[in-house]
């Protein structure tokens, strides 16, 4: 497929307090950005589980957005912290085992930073679309 | 060796415990398996030498509520901190008779290595770190080596693609017996994330797909709670090479947050914990 | 007077089976041996012992797609199991044939398993006797022998400058590359001799000694995992579930051991057979005693494939001469 024909499919699993406010805000205020990823909202970014980043991967997902508050403004305080060790550390882990660790994003984005929201998630588009589809996923179960 | 087998015998007449789990010999005649003594005359059976890689400490939660003696290395001991750092086993209920380790050689089915293992040529650790009776001089303590992780690095040298299709044609071999999750004295969850039918994450079907979500999270689970005793790469049938994973994490954990696990019962694992300021490499 | 075949005109032959069938053989890889398809020839381990995993999973695979169901045009469609092949394997030890031979009962059993009689009926087997037995090897007390020919359909024995071959059934006859043949008045090997272990009275020591303490302190070690059962040429546990894939149902068969955790456990999260002892006691119940009464033969060939993995050494031979020896006395 020609580069500029592949739509990357990304999952984005965004804190309902801040970054999914974010996104709406981003809706909102009419702020366009690619429609490729499908938004997943969870409680907190603490509750984002690496079984669900690499069942997302499984089922197909070229990339994977985790985006929260900002450290020091988790709703619960101290989610994001816990987020913050657990993401980098299994980023290393997912390259270790030959996934691109640029197709875990994870950002910061608070309930004010609509614009913010929608460039995040337009680069991330860009960024895949350059490191193209993820190998051939064996889809089922 | 007896020293082991007069302080088993001294805990189980005194009553201090019920059973005392050390090595004995197995059917083939020349290496060890995991031996359960109850009676203080069964203790001329307990051995202990250059075969007895097993790490017993997984028996130990199968014995809570009762008194239990055993018998670890180094390496096993830290699983012990681990289970009591994370409250699973109780100090008051196992006698720990720690032996000092400089090794332990290759073990399959009659057949006993010459060399020691490569997990035990970089190992510095030779005194176990939690005991309540110890057997053997321990060495004057050199100064720590750093750990050498020269086959997780011979893994980071290959490009992704490469890594992929290395990881993809071990895990095509996985038979998932879970041989590896039943020895690892930190898998002891009740209901396995593998064996949960909702969330449905990865089922039974036995394929590269399946089986690289099976390890890899397995890996993840591990991290900062691993010790190290290889256990999981021994027991596999299919000569997959678990500890990369495990190592590559031992690895990261000691890079990014300093921290060895099992060193003591005290120390929280990094990834129960944080600091409010700090530079991860995520969201900066 | 017997037939023989050159060792480089047994390739011949395989190369020439490779092409009209689906060849599988004992191949080497990671340090252990495996039956794999095979197009090259020259990938073929002839110097093995055994395999790790038996030849059971040519006919009952770790992992099945029972038939599948898709909606298409409006219409429910269902989709059956992938075709089978015509296939060789080669290299199947007497105590593996012994295993497949034991398999038929349950899964031949009327009503039979539609999908393993496919793949039992294309398959032919080309067995090979064994010139050595190892430690963990018992097979004489189980009811064959390093050089038997009677599960399959071609015997070949490793003699001074090639194999003799046997033609054991007209299947295996019709596949005899009569070209490479030679006659010959070489005697077959005696074949070696092994450790015994007596099963005389077996299933009644077993039935006997059911609430014996020895089960208890037998699975003391063990970690009940599934490689016991999955080693093992006669074990045929499984498990099978629906998994919908966007529309698309598949219904999965893969294989389960009696040891593993939660075996027994049915809603409610009730266990009958709760706990450690009884799950092992359980292991050598089916092949000692259950199995024997309804089909027959204990459901064990004595590769000792179970005794060569087990990271506890728990030993079959082991338990039977134990199990014999209790009964009467209590306790362990």
């Amino acid at each position: 497929m020609a580069v500029e024909d592949f739509q990357p499919r990304m999952v984005g699993f965004l804190c309902n307090w801040c970054s999914y406010a974010g996104a709406d805000m981003a809706g909102t205020s009419r702020m366009s950005y690619p429609p490729n990823i499908r938004i997943i909202r969870v409680p907190c970014s603490g509750r984002v589980d690496p079984l669900l980043i690499v069942k997302a991967f499984q089922q197909g997902a070229d990339g994977v957005l985790v985006a929260g508050c900002h450290p020091g403004d988790c709703h619960y305080v101290e989610g994001n912290y816990y987020a913050r060790r657990r993401l980098a550390l299994f980023r290393l882990l997912l390259e270790f085992i030959g996934i691109d660790p640029r197709r875990l994003c994870v950002e910061w984005v608070s309930a004010v930073e609509g614009k913010r929201f929608s460039q995040v998630v337009t680069s991330f588009t860009e960024e895949l679309v350059r490191l193209g589809p993820r190998s051939e996923v064996q889809v089922g179960a | 060796m007896q020293q082991i087998r007069d302080k088993a015998k001294e805990l189980l007449t005194s009553q201090a415990v019920d059973c005392v789990i050390g090595y004995g010999r197995a059917t083939d005649g020349v290496t060890s398996r995991p031996l359960f003594v109850y009676e203080p005359e069964q203790v001329e059976e307990l051995i202990f030498d250059k075969t007895c890689t097993h790490n017993l400490t997984k028996y130990l939660l199968n014995r809570r509520g009762k008194k239990t003696g055993i018998v670890v290395k180094p390496c096993d001991s830290r699983a012990i901190n681990v289970l009591l750092n994370e409250e699973e086993i109780k100090r008051d209920e196992v006698y720990i008779i720690g032996v000092v380790c400089d090794g332990v050689v290759e073990t399959r089915w009659n057949q006993v290595g010459e060399e020691k293992q490569a997990r035990c040529q970089y190992c510095h650790q030779h005194t176990p770190v939690v005991y309540d009776f110890l057997v053997g001089e321990p060495p004057e303590e050199s100064p720590p080596a750093p750990e050498d992780y020269a086959a997780v690095a011979e893994i980071e040298a290959k490009s992704l693609s490469e890594r992929e299709a290395f990881w993809t044609e071990h895990f095509d071999r996985c038979c998932r017996c879970y041989a590896c999750r039943q020895v690892c004295p930190g898998c002891y969850c009740t209901e396995c994330f593998v064996d949960r039918l909702d969330p449905l994450w990865v089922g039974i079907r036995i394929a590269p797909e399946e089986n690289r979500i099976w390890h890899t999270i397995r890996a993840f689970h591990l991290a900062g709670r691993c010790a190290g005793c290889n256990e999981c790469e021994r027991v596999c049938p299919m000569n997959i090479p678990l500890s990369l994973l495990n190592r590559k994490l031992v690895k990261e954990v000691d890079e990014l947050f300093g921290f060895q696990a099992g060193l003591n019962e005290e120390e929280m694992q990094p990834l129960g914990t944080f600091k409010k300021e700090e530079k991860l490499g995520i969201g900066e | 007077m017997t037939q023989v075949i050159s060792k480089s005109d047994l390739m011949v032959w395989l190369g020439r089976l490779s092409e009209s069938h689906t060849l599988i053989a004992p191949v080497n890889d990671a340090e252990i041996t495996l039956f794999r398809r095979v197009s090259n020839v020259e990938d073929i381990a002839l110097d093995f012992t055994n395999t790790t995993l038996s030849a059971k999973e040519w006919f009952f695979p770790p992992t099945e797609t029972l038939f599948s169901v898709e909606r298409k045009d409006g219409q429910v469609e269902l989709v059956p199991a992938e075709k089978m092949e015509e296939s060789v394997i080669f290299g199947v030890r007497p105590c593996d044939a012994l295993g497949i031979a034991l398999l038929d009962r349950p899964f031949l059993n009327e009503p039979a398993d539609a999908i393993y009689r496919r793949h039992r009926d294309k398959t032919i087997l080309i067995g090979l006797s064994c010139r050595e037995a190892h430690p963990e090897c018992f097979c004489t007390s189980m009811g064959t022998a390093p050089d038997d020919p009677s599960n399959v359909d071609v015997l070949l024995t490793e003699v001074a400058d090639g194999y003799i071959v046997q033609a054991v059934t007209e299947k295996g006859k019709a596949i005899l590359p009569q070209d490479l043949l030679k006659e010959s008045d070489v005697t077959p090997p005696s074949p070696p001799s092994l450790s015994t272990v007596s099963v005389e009275g077996i299933e009644d020591a077993m039935l006997r000694n059911f609430d014996s303490i020895y089960w208890e302190r037998l699975a003391d070690r063990c970690l009940h995992c599934n490689l016991c059962a999955y080693v093992c040429p006669a074990c045929y546990c499984f498990d099978v579930r629906d998994y919908n894939d966007k529309g698309k149902i598949q219904r999965v068969r893969s294989w389960e051991s009696c040891q593993s955790p939660g075996f027994t456990t049915i809603a409610g999260g009730y266990d009958r057979r709760a706990g450690k002892g009884p799950h092992l006691r359980q292991r050598f119940s089916h092949k000692l005693l259950y199995f024997p009464r309804e089909f027959g033969s204990a459901a064990c060939t004595g590769c000792g494939r179970c005794v060569k993995v087990c990271p506890v050494n728990i030993d079959i031979r082991e338990v039977i001469a134990d199990v014999q020896n209790l009964g009467g006395k209590s306790g362990q």
